[in-house]
């Protein structure tokens, strides 16, 4: 068997709240939570706000650090030091685009500076790439000398997909990234998501409150709620034969 | 009886470079107890077409419609106060976005106090304030919210979405409107929220008789809870009947292409085939192709298309595309 991409074994985050003036109260935002993500593969996350979604992203990005609980990278553990690292090998997209592009900036400087700053490839070798990965996501050459305001929704989409993936990652991350995208635009990136992942193998960590698309595209999904991980498995399975309440309302409430 | 009569709405923007057409002479019918849904992209006109409706537009948004009824009165050749009059009694709106429904410096109970008209109350002055509490707390029970105290004093920003989104239903059903435009009520919230939130919307549907115009540019939430059914594109109204008849046989190119979009209704897709998607993007207001707005990316596109379609009619089913997908032309 292959080892995985990405495997969590028994994550545990907590937060301290301040309660009244003495009191501290103990907020468990994750309990427990074991996954595995494999090459080429994608595992859809879903719950609602205050499931621990947020709080498993900022984990695996490193921006926290667990309390206990392992995250392995090829089966490698990684630690928060690790985190430069490893930054190229996981990518994040976010939900709005437009809000992560910098309205100052040219996309192809943009892409330019994601390259200087972690590769260390030379000026003829970054243009190639710039151009390679643009092309790879649809757009054209030209398309590096404009602004983001220039570009539509959809471009733009592509073009915060352009910054992901140019450092070659083996897992993206989509936070609630395709959930406010129009259905011809989402249609759209969805295909370029799929045909991505058969050609590079690139593995999807799907972070969302929707069901919608997961069935369509995850191959296993997990539902979170509470901080606790309640289905996990193969997606059809989930869906066609939920083991909690939860589950199966939130199942019913995407059907209904 | 047909409530809402609207043929040939035109919503034009005044620009330095002339008048710019954002919705292109649309029909629009709803009648006592419908539930219709409208649907479109991003950008297509559909908040237009309820702000001109409830008459918020401002004075840069040239107006202009053949015919604008309500109830069987032609609301035309009344001034604009005495349209406004009316329509603020008959309809409510929700808002897309939720600052123009809700106050964010005023706590609940004031807003939902100030929400419920003079007309609802029996009381003499002196016995108002106590029945203007009383009325908000049952409106509040009404959309499911038990616990009144708890969010009385609070503002719009110390509570979930979800309730925010519940208290703006309980403020537009104060006046009892026979019309209420939901435009897109549920969007920014969970699954298990909508679909409570759309329980909701139908029982007031089913009691009261309240029609309901949903706006949103989800296919999906819109097919599962409205009857009939209008799409845009661009500001044109490319298709409108039976929510169920569409779905089944849609006659426009745009209509097939959002329904073959969506894997929900595409039970012989196999997971993780490419879903069907139109090349290109939409159009911005200031490049609308000449005619059928949808030309550059109709896949059936010939050249007649530079000529607009107008809007033709198969029993109850209306269309406006040179070329229609299912059988042939009238
Ligand atoms: N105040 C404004 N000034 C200029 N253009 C505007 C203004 N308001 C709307 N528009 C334009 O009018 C068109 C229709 O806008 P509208 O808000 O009705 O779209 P919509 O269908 O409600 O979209 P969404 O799904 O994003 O809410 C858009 O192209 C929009 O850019
Ligand atoms: S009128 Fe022409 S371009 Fe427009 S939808 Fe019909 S076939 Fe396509
Ligand atoms: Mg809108």
């Amino acid at each position: 068997m292959t080892t995985p991409l990405l495997e969590i074994r028994q994550l545990y985050k907590s937060y301290q709240k301040a309660q009244g003036i003495f009191g501290r109260k103990t907020i468990q935002a994750l309990s427990d939570i074991s996954f595995s993500l494999y090459p080429g593969q994608t595992l859809a996350i879903v719950g609602e706000t205050g499931s621990g979604k947020s709080t498993l992203a900022k984990l695996l990005v490193g921006i926290e650090k667990p309390d206990s609980g392992e995250i392995l990278l090829e089966g490698q553990a990684v630690t928060i030091s690790d985190y430069k690292k490893y930054n190229h090998v996981i990518r994040y997209i976010f939900q709005d685009p437009a809000r992560s592009l910098n309205p100052h900036q040219k996309v192809g400087q943009m892409l330019d500076d994601v390259l200087r700053y972690s590769t260390q490839l030379n000026e003829e070798q970054r243009q190639d790439k710039i151009h390679q990965t643009l092309q790879q996501l649809g757009l054209m050459e030209e398309h590096a000398d404009y602004y983001p305001h220039m570009f539509s929704g959809g471009q733009l989409q592509r073009v915060a997909l352009a910054r992901a993936l140019i450092m070659d990652p083996k897992l993206l991350i989509l936070d609630e990234a395709l959930t406010a995208l129009d259905p011809s635009l989402r249609a759209q990136i969805v295909n370029l998501l799929l045909e991505l992942q058969k050609s590079t193998g690139l593995s999807y960590l799907l972070i969302t409150n929707h069901l919608r698309l997961v069935r369509h595209i995850s191959d296993h999904m997990l539902v979170l709620h509470q901080g606790k991980a309640l289905d996990y498995g193969q997606t059809n399975e989930v869906f066609s034969n939920p083991q909690h309440d939860y589950s199966r309302k939130l199942i019913k409430s995407a059907q209904s | 009886m047909i409530l809402l009569d609207i043929k040939n709405m035109t919503i034009e923007l005044e620009t330095p470079e002339g008048l710019i057409r954002a919705v292109d002479r649309i029909n629009l019918t709803i009648r006592e107890g419908e539930i219709r849904g409208l649907v479109g992209e991003s950008g297509s006109g559909k908040s237009l077409i309820a702000k001109a409706i409830v008459g918020v537009l401002n004075k840069r948004w040239h107006i202009t419609a053949d015919r604008f009824s309500w109830a069987g009165q032609d609301l035309l050749r009344l001034s604009y106060e005495e349209q406004r009059k009316i329509i603020g009694r008959d309809i409510a709106m929700i808002y897309q976005e939720p600052s123009r429904s809700m106050d964010p410096t005023a706590p609940i109970l004031e807003q939902l106090i100030e929400s419920i008209p003079d007309s609802e109350l029996e009381s003499s002055w002196w016995g108002r304030p106590f029945e203007r509490r009383k009325k908000a707390i049952a409106l509040l029970h009404k959309v499911g919210i038990r616990d009144h105290q708890a969010i009385f004093n609070s503002y719009p920003y110390q509570l979930p979405e979800g309730v925010c989104q519940k208290i703006m239903i309980a403020m537009a059903i104060a006046k009892k409107p026979k019309l209420l435009i939901a435009d897109e009520p549920t969007t920014a919230l969970e699954s298990t929220t909508q679909a409570q939130l759309f329980r909701l919307l139908a029982s007031f549907n089913q009691l009261k008789g309240m029609s309901i115009l949903l706006i949103s540019h989800e296919l999906e939430t819109v097919a599962r809870n409205t009857q009939t059914l209008s799409v845009l594109y661009c500001g044109q109204l490319v298709e409108a009947g039976e929510t169920a008849t569409i779905l089944k046989s849609p006659l426009h190119p745009y209509t097939d292409a959002l329904i073959k979009s969506v894997p929900e209704f595409q039970p012989e897709l196999i997971s993780k085939q490419p879903l069907y998607a139109l090349h290109g993007s939409i159009p911005t207001l200031q490049h609308l192709p000449i005619g059928c707005r949808l030309g550059p990316r109709c896949p059936n596109a010939r050249k007649e298309c530079v000529k607009t379609p107008v809007l033709e009619r198969l029993q109850n089913h209306y269309f406006s595309c040179h070329f229609p997908l299912q059988g042939k032309k009238l």
